[in-house]
């Protein structure tokens, strides 16, 4: 899902750099609202476990292997504004160290995975935590949220591309979704590891929900 | 453990590495702005383009084969593009959307390769921090820079410690390992950043991180805007007529 310069044309990366910029800014006010400095350090080495865990990768079907994008995670344990930030500069160092999608592409790998990412996935999770409710609730959700939260920025992934001209919608819909839903079972599989794994360790971490 | 692949070349020293990083970095953008604006057809353009960069690149004197092996992690996205070639075309349109998407994609490769493997990563920070990028964002990326070889690290020994353990098998079972890594590696990422924070707090943190490093444009950065400017409009210039 990392695009690389030259994938999008001018209207789509800009329309989406303007976007995601807007929603940077929006996180840093909230985030300054309700968070200390405390949080700093901790968005950093947040970020830099996400970077970390995304270098674990697993196999999917036919020879292709997927690897955690964490978004809903990030924003589960530290808030979905939070989680846009930490998505941000993980990408920014990607792009930036590895070349792992465009400088230019950087607004719309902001916008899938930052804001449809973490924005967008947690809020799923937060009304299916009001839909069903039960002991093993957030798990299910959680799940839920983070495999949707993969087919949706696959899905804007290829729509951003056919927009641009590069691929015809139809087929490379079919083709992105269909490998991230699989995909997606491996990150929902992986948050909710995680989750229940961080609720015996320290439950305490789980109440930090704040920004 | 040994960690050079992230800014690997900066310690060179030549004509680009003595540049300041606020330099390289508006260049850079400018730079990546007019190839990617450019027709696809328009060979030309693209040609002293490519000139260009790999003036930069010579001058630079990072390796060209680290250079080549860089530009390999686009081919996947080439991939992409390729595989729908026989869906989408009408003849030689698609081949015209692969030629476009592949040269442009590699020339934007090779100059975000050059400002990476040519500025050592704090300064492009500060240079960042200079430009007027949001204050947080830079002391987010600068944690996350420092604390990220700790817990690769950390990763790669859990990950070594499962290799040596386990000889493959089903597939679920695989995934519930690779999610106890991960949940471990959190809650170890968590409570370092607890640590750390305790003993910034202790010695005076308020938020604000003071270096000494300053940065000072020099007449080669002058230098360098003039030359890049001058070539890069004459290009544009040139291919209005």
């Amino acid at each position: 899902m990392h695009i690389p310069d030259g994938f999008l044309d001018t209207k789509t990366w800009l329309a989406l750099t303007a976007v995601s910029g807007t929603a940077i800014a929006v996180s840093l006010k909230q985030t300054g609202k309700t968070l200390g400095e405390k949080q700093i350090p901790m968005m950093g080495i947040t970020a830099a476990f996400i970077f970390a865990a995304q270098m674990l990768n697993f196999p999917v079907a036919g020879g292709t292997s997927g690897h955690f994008m964490g978004g809903v995670l990030a924003a589960i344990l530290l808030g979905p504004f939070t989680g846009i930030l930490i998505m941000t500069t993980v990408l920014i160092i990607q792009c930036l160290i590895f070349q792992d999608g465009g400088v230019t592409a950087l607004g719309a790998s902001i916008f899938n995975m930052g804001i449809i990412g973490a924005f967008v996935g947690y809020y799923i999770y937060v009304i299916l935590n009001k839909i069903i409710k039960g002991s093993k609730s957030i798990f299910i959700n959680a799940f839920i949220a983070s495999w949707m939260s993969i087919i949706l920025a696959a899905a804007a992934c290829s729509v951003e591309l056919s927009i641009s001209g590069t691929v015809p919608l139809k087929t490379s819909l079919i083709a992105m979704t269909g490998v991230h839903a699989i995909i997606g079972i491996g990150e929902g599989l992986i948050t909710i590891a995680v989750l229940s794994f961080i609720k015996k360790v320290r439950p305490d971490l789980l109440e930090l929900r704040h920004g | 453990m040994n960690h050079a692949f992230l800014d690997k070349y900066s310690n060179l020293k030549s004509l680009i590495h003595k540049l300041d990083p606020r330099t390289k970095i508006i260049t850079f953008l400018l730079f990546i702005v007019f190839v990617i604006t450019n027709a696809p057809t328009d060979y030309i353009q693209f040609l002293s383009y490519s000139a260009i960069i790999l003036t930069v690149v010579f001058l630079s004197k990072v390796p060209l084969g680290y250079v080549f092996k860089r530009i390999i992690v686009i081919i996947p996205f080439v991939l992409l593009v390729a595989i729908f070639l026989p869906f989408a075309n009408k003849g030689q349109e698609g081949w015209i959307i692969f030629g476009n998407v592949m040269i442009k994609s590699i020339l934007a490769v090779l100059a975000t390769i050059m400002l990476s493997s040519t500025t050592k990563f704090h300064k492009l920070l500060k240079g960042l921090e200079l430009l007027k990028f949001p204050k947080i964002l830079i002391m987010i990326l600068s944690f996350m820079y420092r604390y990220v070889f700790i817990l690769v690290d950390e990763a790669q020994r859990m990950e070594r410690a499962r290799d040596s353990r386990y000889f493959g098998g089903e597939y679920l079972r695989q995934i519930k390992i690779i999610c106890n890594i991960i949940g471990l590696l959190f809650i170890r990422a968590y409570e370092r950043g607890e640590r750390v924070y305790q003993s910034m707090s202790a010695r005076g943190f308020d938020g604000n991180i003071i270096t000494m490093n300053k940065l000072e444009y020099t007449i080669t950065d002058v230098y360098f805007y003039i030359i890049f400017i001058v070539i890069i409009m004459t290009i544009k210039i040139w291919s209005l007529f």
